[in-house]
C-alpha cells in the first residue's frame, strides 16, 4: 500500500470515531496508520526537523514551551494534547510541516528515536513514576541510553543534575548538557552507568566510573521543576537557532486556575513524588482539595503515596476525594493530618466557602477532566 | 516493654515501592498502644544498630539489591541480624527484601547467596507479575491485601512456612502461597505498602517485638481502608 493511501484511511478513521463516537480523534489516525503502514513514523519523519522531548515530569509544558520558539523559524507540526505514544507521534506527522516537535512517553522514546531520526532529543528528568507500567526507573533510563548510543546524527539535550538523564548524555555520540547545581534524586542512591553506590557531596554526584552532573555544558541557577524546564525548552530552542523566549513559570507548572460557585480553585498536575513534591511547596493557602485516581495513567498502584511527605499540609484544612481518596486519607492520618473524606471532587469543592482561594492538587485523569470540563 | 526501635534498613536502597511506610505504620500503631518508637534509617555505609526491635526490608530494583546485600554481609552486620534474631527481634522483608534474606536469588542475571535468614530460593520468572493481591495469611487467618511487582519465583525450603494462601495474584510465582515465615522472620511480595494495607499485622508485629498482647486498636479509618481493600480485590 501507498502511503498516501494509508493516510488516507487513517484521517477517514480519526473522522468517523470523532462523528459516531464523539472522541477528539487525536490517536485514532495514528493508531490505525501504525497498523496498516508500520514504516509511517519513519518515511514521514524524513525531509524534516523531528525534536523529541521526554521524561517523567514536564513534557507536555515544555513541548507547548519549545513549539513557541520553533514555530518562529518555520512551520510546526506538534503532538496532540495528553497522546505520547508512538501513535500520538503518527497523528502529529500527518500534518506536514518544516518541523515536528513532539511530546514522547518514555518507554516510546527508542522507536521513536529509532524510527524519526530526530535532530534534537530534549530529556528533562526520570524519576520514579507508574512503575506498575515502567517496572523500574533504571529499564527505563538504560532503554534511553541504548537508543543514544545508537544515534550518532541526533543532538541530546538534558538536565544532567538527574543521573539517568546524565547516562543518556554520557551514551550519546552528540550532547549538550544542563545543570541547574545539582539537586537530590529521590532515586539516585545507586550509580546508573556502574551499579556502584552513587557517591553525593550535597547535591551533586560523581562516580567513580566518571559519571557526574559537575561541569556541565551550561550551568543556571537552581529553580522550581517548571523554571529549570522552561530554562531547557530555550536552550534546545537556541541550540536549533530560535530565539529564547520569556519565561512564564505560572504557564509551565500545570496549574489552571478556574472557579465553582465563587470558589477560586488554583487547579494542579500530580503524578508521582516528584511532582507531588513541587505541588506542595507551591501550596500557600489553608484550603486544600487533593484527588487520587487509580487507572492506568495514574499508575494502578499506589503505594508511591508513602514517598512523599505531607508535612507542608499540617494546620491547613484538606479535604480528600478519587477512587483512591481513601488511600491518601489513611496515608495523611498517619502523618497526623486528618482529612475529609468526600465521594467526588463536586462535594469537596462545595465544602469550601464562595469567596475562598483552594488548591486542588489532581491527579492525571482528575486533572484532565476537570480542565476539560 | 514500653519503648522500642523500628529500624528501616537501606531505604535509599530497598525503598523503591513505597515500602517505608511500614515503619510509619508501626510507629503509628505503637501509640495506640503506649509504646514510644523511635525509627532508625540505616544508610549503605551505616552499620546496622543491634539493639533494634523491628528490622525492615523493602522492595527494589537489581543493582541497589545488590548494594544493600554487600553492606549487609559487610562488618558485623549479618552477625547483628542472627544476634536479633535469637533474642526474638521481628525482621519484616517485602520482595527484594525478602530475596536478600533468603537463601539465594537472581539480580543482574546471576545468582547470588542471601544471607540465609529465610529458608527460601528465588529465581527470575519468564514473565513480570504486576497486580493487586490477595492472600489468607497463614500466621493471622485473615485476609491481607497488597500489590506485587516483581520477577522473581520464590520456592520454599523445609524450615520455612508459607506466609499466605493466595487469594488473587500471583505471590511466589505459582499463585498458591505468597511469602514465607520462620519464626519472628516475616518475608512477603506485598506492597502497600503492606502495614499500611493490613494494620492488623503490624499489630501482631508489635506484639511479637514486645513480647506482650494488647488490647485492640480502634482506628476506625485504618479498618475501613483494610476492609475496603480486602472487598475491592475479589
Amino acid at each position: 500500500m501507498r502511503l498516501k493511501i494509508a493516510i488516507l484511511i487513517a484521517k477517514s478513521a480519526g473522522a468517523l470515531s470523532r462523528i459516531l463516537l464523539r472522541k477528539s480523534g487525536e490517536t485514532i489516525p495514528g493508531r490505525v496508520l501504525l497498523i496498516i503502514y508500520p514504516k509511517a513514523i519513519t518515511e514521514l519523519a524524513q525531509n524534516r526537523k523531528i525534536i523529541c522531548v521526554s521524561g517523567t515530569n514536564g513534557k507536555t509544558s515544555t513541548t507547548k514551551a519549545l513549539v513557541t520558539i520553533i514555530s518562529k523559524l518555520g512551520s510546526v507540526t506538534t503532538s496532540p494534547t495528553g497522546s505520547n505514544l508512538d501513535r500520538g507521534v503518527a497523528t502529529a506527522l500527518m500534518r506536514k510541516s518544516d518541523y515536528a516537535v513532539l511530546e514522547v512517553d518514555e518507554l516510546h522514546l527508542s522507536r521513536v528515536i529509532n524510527e524519526a531520526k530526530p535532530a534534537l532529543v530534549l530529556l528533562l528528568n526520570l524519576t520514579r513514576d507508574q512503575l506498575h507500567r515502567m517496572h523500574e526507573v533504571k529499564r527505563v533510563a538504560e532503554r534511553w541510553a541504548t537508543s543514544a548510543k545508537a544515534a550518532p546524527n541526533t543532538l541530546f539535550v538534558g538536565d544532567i543534575d538527574d543521573p539517568f538523564v546524565a547516562l543518556a548524555l554520557s551514551a550519546a555520540t552528540q550532547s549538550h548538557s544542563v545543570s541547574f547545581g545539582g539537586r537530590k534524586h529521590l532515586d539516585g542512591a545507586v550509580c546508573p552507568s556502574c551499579g556502584k553506590y552513587l557517591k553525593w557531596s550535597k547535591n551533586n554526584f560523581k562516580c567513580s566510573c566518571g559519571l557526574t552532573n559537575i561541569s556541565p555544558d551550561e550551568l543556571f541557577e537552581p529553580g522550581t521543576a517548571a523554571l529549570r524546564n522552561a530554562t531547557l525548552a530555550n536552550v534546545a530552542g537556541k541550540l536549533l537557532g530560535g530565539k529564547a523566549i520569556a519565561i512564564d513559570e505560572k504557564s509551565l507548572e500545570r496549574s489552571v486556575d478556574r472557579e465553582y460557585k465563587g470558589v477560586k480553585a488554583n487547579l494542579r498536575l500530580t503524578k508521582n513524588p516528584a511532582s507531588w513534591g513541587e505541588a506542595l511547596n507551591s501550596v500557600v493557602g489553608d484550603d486544600v482539595v487533593l484527588i487520587v485516581n487509580s487507572r492506568e495513567v495514574d499508575g494502578i498502584d499506589t503505594s508511591w503515596l508513602w514517598d512523599i511527605s505531607f508535612a507542608q499540609l499540617q494546620g491547613k484544612r484538606v479535604v480528600v476525594c478519587g477512587e483512591r481518596g481513601l488511600d491518601i486519607a489513611y496515608r495523611l492520618h498517619v502523618e497526623g493530618i486528618e482529612a475529609e473524606v468526600t465521594s467526588n471532587f463536586a462535594d469537596a469543592i462545595s465544602k469550601f466557602s464562595s469567596g475562598s482561594n483552594v488548591h486542588v492538587l489532581a491527579a492525571y485523569t482528575a486533572f484532565h477532566e476537570l480542565i476539560n470540563a | 516493654m514500653s519503648q522500642i526501635k523500628i529500624v528501616r534498613i537501606h531505604n535509599e536502597l530497598l525503598g523503591t515501592y513505597g515500602d517505608q511506610g511500614n515503619a510509619e505504620v508501626l510507629a503509628f500503631r505503637a501509640k495506640f498502644h503506649g509504646i514510644t518508637t523511635t525509627i532508625v534509617d540505616v544508610n549503605y555505609n551505616d552499620p546496622l544498630p543491634t539493639n533494634g526491635d523491628i528490622y525492615l526490608l523493602g522492595g527494589a530494583e537489581d543493582a541497589a539489591q545488590l548494594l544493600s546485600l554487600e553492606a549487609l554481609r559487610r562488618d558485623d552486620n549479618l552477625e547483628v541480624l542472627n544476634l536479633a534474631i535469637e533474642r526474638g527481634a521481628v525482621i519484616l522483608a517485602v520482595c527484594a527484601g525478602f530475596q536478600i534474606i533468603g537463601n539465594k536469588f537472581w539480580a543482574n542475571g546471576q545468582e547470588v547467596d542471601g544471607l540465609g535468614l529465610l529458608d527460601v530460593v528465588s529465581t527470575p520468572g519468564d514473565k513480570r507479575l504486576v497486580g493487586d493481591i490477595k492472600t489468607i495469611s497463614t500466621v493471622l487467618g485473615f485476609e491481607l491485601t497488597g500489590f506485587e511487582n516483581h520477577m522473581g519465583r520464590t520456592i520454599l525450603g523445609p524450615t520455612a512456612e508459607a506466609f499466605g494462601k493466595v487469594v488473587t495474584g500471583h505471590g511466589n510465582g505459582d499463585s498458591k502461597f505468597d511469602g514465607a515465615v520462620y519464626g519472628n522472620i516475616f518475608g512477603t511480595y506485598m506492597h502497600g505498602p503492606i502495614l499500611a494495607r493490613n494494620p492488623e499485622f503490624a499489630d501482631l508485629l508489635l506484639t511479637r517485638a514486645t513480647g506482650r498482647k494488647y488490647a485492640q486498636i480502634t482506628d476506625p479509618l485504618a479498618s475501613k481502608y483494610a476492609s475496603w481493600r480486602r472487598k475491592v480485590i475479589k
